[in-house]
């Protein structure tokens, strides 16, 4: 199969090139773009990293609820200065969001390439992969990013700003962010690889952090993109996923029960893309990745689209010589062919 | 070290230096929270100078100096700003430059434009300046370009100097360029960000041409570097022992699907 028709081989180029603008696209488009493209990316893009080109939404709006909307509470004094600044972030984030959708995070986050790269790495080494988890075990991971969202991103910082607890907790998403360690070392930097010794509370959030990253270094070699799972992104991504333009869309058959090939492909171990009869099948886990399209082997019947034009439609042709390259890539013998994971 | 003690040791020992800006204690006293307060600047030795706030957008206006000390107001525009004073007298031309943080509006301007823009004949810029998340730090390098009539100005010297009490000399290389090793020159260092003040470090210059004498200073603040609390040894190690666990982990999994 070419490489230009693979659609996984295209999504990595595209991370890879969204990898170098996020980590070091400061030295081709300015020292100070970063503050001045958006500051509401929707992937992890980290503004700790010297050389970034633009940051990630999550950090403003810890900031935002930490130092503009807590102390505002506190004082009883609302006005354009405290909301303006939220509702900007938001709609910024909005705008770019719609363009892409949940697309931010399989197209372009740093962090999930980084991911997907250890795990190639993983299947070249021809350590045993854990393609999916056990379906219990997925159930007890997926509320963990709302809980995330609700407590990194939007409590502790707004608690903090209230003075219901201390600073440490002004911005503890970043504080545990395994991104600002992966894009600041990306670019050289060894300063946000630390233990905090300052206090106990940065102590606690420094050593969650490093030990959460060495966490993912080693487990992205045998499962798919780990963090991604518990991501404050993707719950957020959820929030609004509706209004986004790109779209996962499927016209059940009665053999998709039988089936169950795009459930195996998917990542993220979203197995209600196989068994699901809705045509929307953009669920939450979803990162638009179109894997599960890409080993859909009927016509038809799973497409990615941008509103109503189709970027992947499946296709029998394009799943046979996919599942071939799939083979060759992981080294597997043709005789392995009929149980082996796509 | 608080405000008013900064300003006198300033006094103290840049008695030999051009006219400089540096912070100017707050009257009142504040949580240092409020984004929009105005910002105190006084300007040392510096009789008779007028001084001008610029914008990013690149306006300016007329700054009143009273005793000595601007009051930078929130102009409602976000991003920094910059705080030119200028003197001339007796074939001598003064400059003091310093940028001002403002929060307000985007102003939808790059920063390269107001450090870019020629304030003084004489003037050194940074290259670049502290963008969010970043600051000047002991313990590491500050880079800037010396120009003058907007063009580098080559093999020339420039004085450092800090309110810790730091001096050398540093000279500008073909293009204008220098970098500046910021000391670690704090006397007491105390574990957390907020708990130390900063200090501020001082750049000066001087150029003649055509019997007229030319002076610029720069002054910005610098912070005690974090590495004095945060250990990179120690994140490295709590890494390895995530990647050990994440292992102990995937064993445990192995076994019982083994099994």
């Amino acid at each position: 199969m070419p490489f230009w028709k693979n659609l996984s081989v295209i999504r990595k180029i595209v991370q890879l090139l969204a990898f170098v603008f996020l980590v070091y696209g400061s030295v081709f488009v300015g020292f100070y773009s970063a503050d001045k493209i958006s500051g509401a990316f929707p992937a992890l893009a980290c503004a700790y990293d010297a050389k970034t080109a633009d940051y990630c939404v999550l950090i403003p709006l810890q900031h935002q609820f930490g130092h503009l909307l807590g102390p505002a509470i506190s004082a009883g004094v609302f006005g354009l200065s405290v909301i303006m600044p939220i509702v900007t972030t938001l709609v910024s984030f909005l705008v770019l969001f719609v363009l892409l959708n949940k697309a931010f995070c399989g197209w372009l986050c740093p962090l999930g390439f980084f991911q997907e790269v250890i795990g190639m790495i993983g299947q070249k080494l021809r350590i045993n992969r854990s393609e999916s988890l056990d379906s219990s075990l997925i159930d007890r991971i997926r509320p963990v990013k709302w809980l995330m969202l609700l407590f990194l991103v939007i409590l502790f910082p707004l608690a903090s700003g209230l003075g219901f607890v201390g600073h440490e907790l002004g911005d503890p998403f970043c504080k545990i962010c395994p991104s600002r360690i992966l894009t600041s070392l990306a670019a050289g930097q060894l300063n946000q690889l630390y233990i905090d010794t300052s206090s106990i509370g940065f102590m606690i959030l420094s050593i969650i952090a490093d030990t959460m990253f060495g966490l993912i270094l080693v487990l992205s070699l045998t499962m798919r993109q780990p963090f991604c799972r518990i991501c404050p992104m993707l719950a957020m991504h959820t929030v609004f996923k509706r209004v986004g333009l790109v779209r996962l869309v499927k016209s059940y058959t009665s053999r998709c029960d039988k089936c169950g090939l795009c459930a195996k492909a998917c990542p993220m171990d979203i197995r209600e893309i196989h068994t699901s009869k809705e045509k929307d099948i953009l669920f939450p886990d979803c990162t638009l990745c179109g894997r599960c399209v890409e080993f859909c082997p009927d016509k038809g019947v799973m497409a990615l689209k941008y509103v109503t034009i189709p970027i992947k439609v499946s296709d029998p042709q394009y799943f046979k010589a996919r599942n071939k390259a799939q083979k060759a890539w992981e080294g597997k013998k043709p005789a392995s062919r009929k149980r082996g994971m796509v | 070290m608080t405000g008013a003690t900064l300003v006198v040791v300033l006094f103290s020992f840049t008695s030999h230096a051009a006219m400089l800006w540096a912070p100017a204690p707050a009257k009142h006293g504040h949580g240092g929270h409020d984004r929009h307060a105005a910002k105190l600047f006084k300007l040392i030795d510096g009789q008779g100078a007028s001084v001008q706030l610029i914008n990013p957008q690149l306006k300016s206006m007329e700054m009143a100096i009273e005793q000595g000390v601007v009051k930078v107001k929130s102009t409602g525009m976000d991003n920094y700003h910059a705080l030119v004073a200028t003197r001339s007298g007796n074939g001598v031309n003064e400059s003091a430059i310093r940028y001002v943080y403002q929060f307000g509006k985007p102003s939808g301007e790059s920063p390269s434009n107001i450090m870019g823009l020629e304030k003084s004949k004489l003037e050194i810029e940074p290259s670049p300046y502290a963008r969010e998340h970043w600051r000047y730090q002991s313990g590491t390098e500050a880079r800037f370009i010396l120009r003058f009539d907007g063009k580098p100005l080559a093999n020339m010297e420039v004085e450092f100097t800090t309110s810790n009490g730091s001096e050398k000399k540093v000279k500008t290389d073909l293009a204008g360029r220098f970098v500046v090793d910021l000391p670690r020159d704090f006397a007491e260092v105390n574990a957390g960000r907020m708990a130390n003040h900063p200090a501020e470090l001082i750049l000066t210059a001087g150029h003649s041409v055509a019997g007229e004498r030319h002076l610029t200073t720069f002054s910005a603040d610098y912070h005690v570097n974090p590495d004095n609390w945060q250990s990179t040894q120690l994140g490295i190690a709590a890494v390895a022992g995530g990647s050990l666990l994440a292992g102990i982990i995937l064993l445990a999994l192995r076994r019982r699907e083994n099994r």
